[in-house]
């Protein structure tokens, strides 16, 4: 199957090109920095709900965890931004690399995952602490599987391409 | 005056070599009475020098391409020296892990668990035995007056040949790290979950302590901190093999060496808010109520210096090439 070429023409546009070769502090770097700093909020205070309510440190109260959703989607706001600056930065890279599609999977199952959890634990005010565990139990722990798949396949990005950029693939 | 490679080598290795004979004399001390502050320092000792074996095994690399290939310099003794470090590096490892989980274990229960004490002893004894010959083996590189070695022709004696077996091949173990890229990115993959975890593990302790998400209690929060400190031996694993197999990669940045003082800081800063006392006020505040100010300075730095390593760690690659002449 031949590479797509508005692939190509994506990577001619001045800001895909800016991505790619600014030397500007503010270049390629600052925004891969944002999205590590992104995941890790999105995954450290999605990891942290997950475990209590899975157990550990079972003397913190749950319901106050209901705030840690905020850094999550503050998380997840810079990580779709900056990921798409990547994608516009690297379109062939990534688009034509099966891990790419495998990361934005589990990312978005962890993110519905991470939904569910708010609803059927966090939503209702009424429930038990007890209750609020026996709802989200099952729910956490694909959470943390899901973001260690996202993760994982998300690091593995550098090792998996065939194309750095459109007509330019990497010999393996 | 100015600093290279080979200095920064000559004044970290007393850390790991001294460090440890100090800290195993204050543990061995401790259990005449069953000296419990004896037993903590010492404990912290240890888990301290752990740390400061990092960029001590680091600017190890960096005195090797400041001499090799220099006249006198036998290519053969830097490598049966590499070899030791790289053997005693992990017993110290787990001689500061198992201080860092008897601390953690002395804390919240009455006492550290006795099978944590005894694997504290026992790579302790390992830690400083392998030192002393990483020491020596160090030494041998530019001391033929007392390594009694001519032309660096190398001649082991009993104990030396039961360590050279047992030492690993340093270039041969640089390959290993390099074998394959699934390998290498499955070790870096543990790297980024290593630094989520820490990030929010710490981060909630830290911003409660701060002032932020006030309903919750403290003592709670820091049941995270073992994941924590999960993530750091994780992170400081696959960061030392990473280090191993590609030495070139790391040794001239700039970044890298920034990341790698903040990463001292972060231990410093540790040893800050448990040692002073800090935290013994802190476990009993409840939802609402208010830290000290210092003990908030002592938070604020601690997440500041997590996110300096995220951020220095990100532009070691960028800046790969700031720092030019190892050595001199």
């Amino acid at each position: 199957m031949a590479v797509p070429a508005i692939l190509n023409t994506i990577e001619q546009t001045g800001l895909s090109k800016w991505i790619r070769y600014s030397p500007s502090v503010f270049g390629f770097y600052f925004i891969l920095l944002c999205h590590t700093i992104g995941l890790s909020l999105l995954v450290g205070a999605n990891a942290v709900v997950d475990l209590r309510i899975l157990g550990v440190a079972p003397g913190l109260p749950l319901k106050p965890m209901k705030q840690l959703f905020r850094f999550m989607w503050v998380g997840l706001a810079i990580n779709i931004t900056t990921g798409l600056l990547l994608l516009t930065g690297y379109p062939t890279k990534a688009l034509t690399d099966l891990d790419f599609y495998v990361k934005i999977s589990f990312i978005v199952l962890a993110v519905l995952t991470m939904r569910r959890i708010y609803l059927r634990v966090f939503s209702d005010p009424a429930l038990s602490e007890g209750d609020m565990i026996g709802q989200g139990k099952t729910l956490a722990k694909f959470s943390l599987v899901f973001w260690i798949a996202a993760v994982w396949a998300g690091r593995m990005l550098s090792e998996t391409y065939t194309y750095i950029t459109y007509g330019h693939r990497y010999a393996r | 005056m100015y600093l290279n490679f080979a200095h920064l080598h000559l004044l970290l290795n007393h850390f790991p070599i001294i460090g440890t004979i100090v800290g195993l004399g204050l543990f061995l001390v401790s259990f005449v009475g069953n000296n419990k502050d004896l037993r903590r320092a010492s404990l912290i000792i240890f888990a301290g020098i752990a740390l400061l074996t990092i960029p001590t095994f680091l600017s190890g690399f960096g005195a090797q391409l400041g001499i090799q290939g220099k006249p006198n310099v036998s290519d053969a003794l830097i490598k049966r020296h590499e070899g030791s470090a790289m053997l005693s590096l992990w017993f110290m490892f787990a001689t500061g892990g198992f201080s860092f989980v008897a601390l953690w274990q002395s804390h919240h229960r009455k006492r550290a668990a006795d099978w944590t004490i005894t694997a504290v002893l026992l790579f302790s004894l390992v830690t400083v035995g392998l030192m002393a010959r990483t020491g020596n083996t160090g030494g041998d590189i530019r001391h033929p007056e007392a390594s009694g070695f001519t032309n660096g022709k190398v001649v082991e004696g009993p104990i030396g040949s039961i360590l050279s077996a047992l030492e690993p091949t340093p270039d041969k173990f640089s390959q290993l790290m390099l074998v394959n890229e699934w390998w290498w990115g499955f070790m870096m993959a543990l790297h980024f979950l290593g630094l989520a975890l820490i990030i929010g593990t710490v981060g909630i302790l830290d911003l409660r302590i701060m002032g932020f998400l006030k309903q919750f209690p403290v003592a709670p929060l820091h049941r995270f901190i073992p994941f924590a400190m999960a993530g750091l031996a994780i992170n400081i694993v696959t960061g030392m093999l990473a280090f191993i197999g590609q030495p070139e990669n790391y040794i001239y940045s700039g970044a890298f060496w920034l990341k790698m003082t903040a990463l001292m800081l972060l231990g410093a800063n540790a040893v800050v808010f448990y040692m002073a006392g800090t935290f013994e006020h802190l476990e009993n505040l409840g939802p609402g109520e208010d830290a000290p100010a210092f003990a908030k300075l002592v938070a604020a730095s601690s997440l500041f210096l997590c996110f300096t390593l995220i951020v220095l760690g990100r532009y070691i690659q960028p800046l790969g090439d700031t720092i030019r002449n190892a050595s001199n």
